[in-house]
């Protein structure tokens, strides 16, 4: 089963531990509290959930607080994952988002080609393979961009709190106004790239038939015995 | 001292206003810059005998619409009164003198008051073409802001424009009009009180403030004074608790709109702009935009005209696409995009894969199972684990 149609796998599979409890962790904090930001972002927008009238009410307030709390996880399971980059175990690590060796910056245009088919199998990678670590390197840096914005949209009415701090940003969005657009769009970019992520995820998943998709559940991907742990 | 008294108190009651009107009006004061009520009788002595201070009222590329503010009174209330306060000296809209006339009490004002005189400053200041764009007296704007301002004892920036460029700074700002802070840096004290046009109340509360107290009121990075700008216009608005409560007028005219229910999805700009409308409101107390069902169009923020438009949109567009393109439109479509692209991707994929298993079948002779436990059962997990991180570490 493993040698068959493209031959990528020769030999035996073996379970190998991938993913560690953070990266699981963090993985998972950020996908809930994203969908929960997006939700209620797209409420504080354009809001949907009506108060019914001549009623007392406080939906809007409600949907707001839901916001706030969900981007105090989003914020700091983003911190914990850019920390444990720097800790954490090798294959939870920056350079397996920055492609700095040889190999991984081959390997990189060999991913791209399998993703535009011309090439019948990705080479073998353990962790994420390089293009997803690149790929990842962009939405960790419009995740900074959503919370900044976030941070200095927060700041306008922060009036006696410490995160008034953050209005030193507001200039650097061109006000308020721009830090919405922003925040907004970006919104927009992250749910397109869940979708990609999703759909890559599967599909990895199978046509590799190493357990990609399951790995961020178990922590395991099951590959070759013969597969060499030190690509990172 | 005493005559002073005597001097304000007759030259009041001789337009109309009691001392009843006058106590009245202190109060008012202290309770616009959030003080005590006990600051109140301060103030009223201050404002009687403390010297008036001399105001210097500049014009530079404006509407006089803050003049007309500050001015335009139905009755004689805090206009007047501080009117009668100030020594005004020189403002081209109300004096009498004209021409050289003009331009020499202007001068002489500025020399004999040197370091002790008050500029309001009304209206943008252009840097384009040398500071040809606007000229008075065969002198630039920048000229005469750089002379004048330079020896004051404070300036005060009323309206949008002289705060932050205002309307002649909007895109593509032909004149390269700046705020008096931008254009002339290195004020001793300046005071920002931006909105289009100034509300009277605040501008005569800062003077106000300044005769009782002999130093002026705390102000926010931006300059504004924080009795004033400290709060946004949302966070004090009237028709907040709708808002909370989910109830937004759709569009102008329905029902929503017609019992006063939240303008924030019809474009109101009041979450991000910092007044005291909600509170002061204008035309002595009469009404505020929003109060008369108008959303707010943040005319007291920076850039206004081109950061708070569409006026009638909750967002801005997006740069390159129509004006009023709708962003929520263009994501929903992007995602679309991305996942039929991969729907696509992947059913290419499979077709091939299906297209190489049979012809692979085709050439050798048994098909594989098309599913089944693994050929070869894999190590037990614990030890494959230690082993990898063995080899791992």
């Amino acid at each position: 089963m493993a040698a068959e149609a493209h031959g990528a796998h020769e030999g035996p599979l073996v379970p190998v531990y991938v993913w560690d409890l953070v990266v699981r962790l963090t993985h998972w904090a950020i996908v809930l509290s994203m969908l929960v930001l997006t939700v209620t972002g797209i409420d504080i927008a354009r809001p949907f959930l009506h108060g019914a009238s001549g009623t007392a009410g406080f939906i809007t307030g409600y949907v707001r607080i839901v916001h706030f709390y969900a981007a105090m996880v989003f914020s700091l399971a983003v911190f914990a994952r850019v920390v444990w980059m720097f800790l954490g175990p090798r294959r939870s690590g920056w350079r397996q988002f920055v492609p700095v060796t040889r190999r991984r910056q081959r390997d990189l245009i060999g991913t791209f080609l399998f993703y535009i088919m011309l090439r019948p199998a990705p080479p073998p990678a353990v962790g994420h393979n390089p293009l997803a670590g690149l790929t990842y390197v962009a939405v960790f840096g419009l995740y900074a961009v959503m919370i900044l914005t976030g941070f200095a949209l927060y700041s306008v009415s922060a009036y006696t709190s410490y995160m008034s701090m953050w209005q030193v940003l507001l200039p650097v969005f061109h006000g308020p106004q721009g830090a919405r657009w922003l925040h907004h769009v970006v919104m927009w970019l992250l749910l397109g790239f869940g979708v990609h992520h999703f759909a890559s995820a599967l599909l990895t998943a199978r046509v590799e038939k190493n357990g990609t998709f399951d790995s961020i559940f178990s922590g395991y991907k099951f590959l070759p015995r013969d597969r060499k742990p030190d690509d990172a | 001292m005493r005559e002073a008294v005597a001097t304000l108190r007759q030259e009041l009651e001789g337009r109309g206003i009691s001392r009843r009107d006058f106590v009245g009006f202190c109060s008012g004061v202290a309770a616009l810059l959030g003080l005590p009520r006990s600051v109140s009788a301060q103030i009223a002595q201050a404002l009687e005998t403390k010297p008036k201070p001399v105001l210097v009222w500049l014009e530079f590329q404006d509407c006089a619409g803050n003049s007309e503010s500050f001015l335009r009174a139905s009755k004689p209330t805090a206009a007047d009164i501080i009117l009668d306060l100030l020594s005004v000296d020189y403002h081209e809209t109300i004096m009498a003198a004209a021409g050289h006339q003009a331009e020499a009490a202007l001068a002489g004002t500025i020399k004999a008051n040197q370091g002790s005189y008050i500029v309001v400053v009304e209206g943008s200041i252009p840097t384009g073409a040398g500071g040809a764009y606007c000229t008075i007296g065969g002198k630039s704007a920048l000229q005469i802001a750089r002379e004048v301002c330079g020896g004051a004892l404070a300036v005060i920036s009323v309206g949008t424009c002289a705060a932050f460029g205002g309307l002649p700074a909007a895109s593509p700002n032909p004149t390269g009009a700046l705020g008096v802070g931008e254009a002339v840096p290195g004020i001793r004290t300046l005071i920002n009180l931006p909105a289009c046009p100034v509300n009277a109340e605040n501008l005569t509360a800062v003077i106000a403030y300044f005769i009782t107290f002999g130093k002026w009121p705390a102000t926010d990075r931006l300059n504004r004074p924080l009795f004033a700008y400290g709060k946004t216009i949302h966070d004090a608005c009237t028709r907040r608790a709708h808002f909370d409560a989910g109830q937004y007028v759709e569009q102008f005219g329905d029902a929503g709109h017609r019992v006063g229910y939240c303008l924030y999805k019809v474009g109101c700009k009041g979450p991000v702009t910092y007044q005291n409308c909600p509170n002061v409101q204008w035309n002595e107390g009469t009404n505020w935009p929003i109060g008369c069902g108008h959303p707010c169009i943040g005319c007291a923020e920076p850039y206004f005209w081109d950061r708070m438009t569409p006026f009638y949109a909750h967002l801005t567009g997006i740069p390159g696409f129509d004006a009023a393109a709708d962003i929520d439109k263009i994501g929903l479509y992007a995602t679309a995009a991305v996942a039929a692209t991969f729907t696509a991707h992947g059913l290419v994929q499979l077709g091939r894969r299906t297209y190489d298993r049979r012809k692979q079948a085709g050439a050798t002779a048994p098909p594989d199972p098309p599913s089944g436990p693994p050929a070869e059962p894999p190590d037990t997990t614990p030890a494959a684990d230690a082993a990898q991180k063995g080899a791992a570490s």
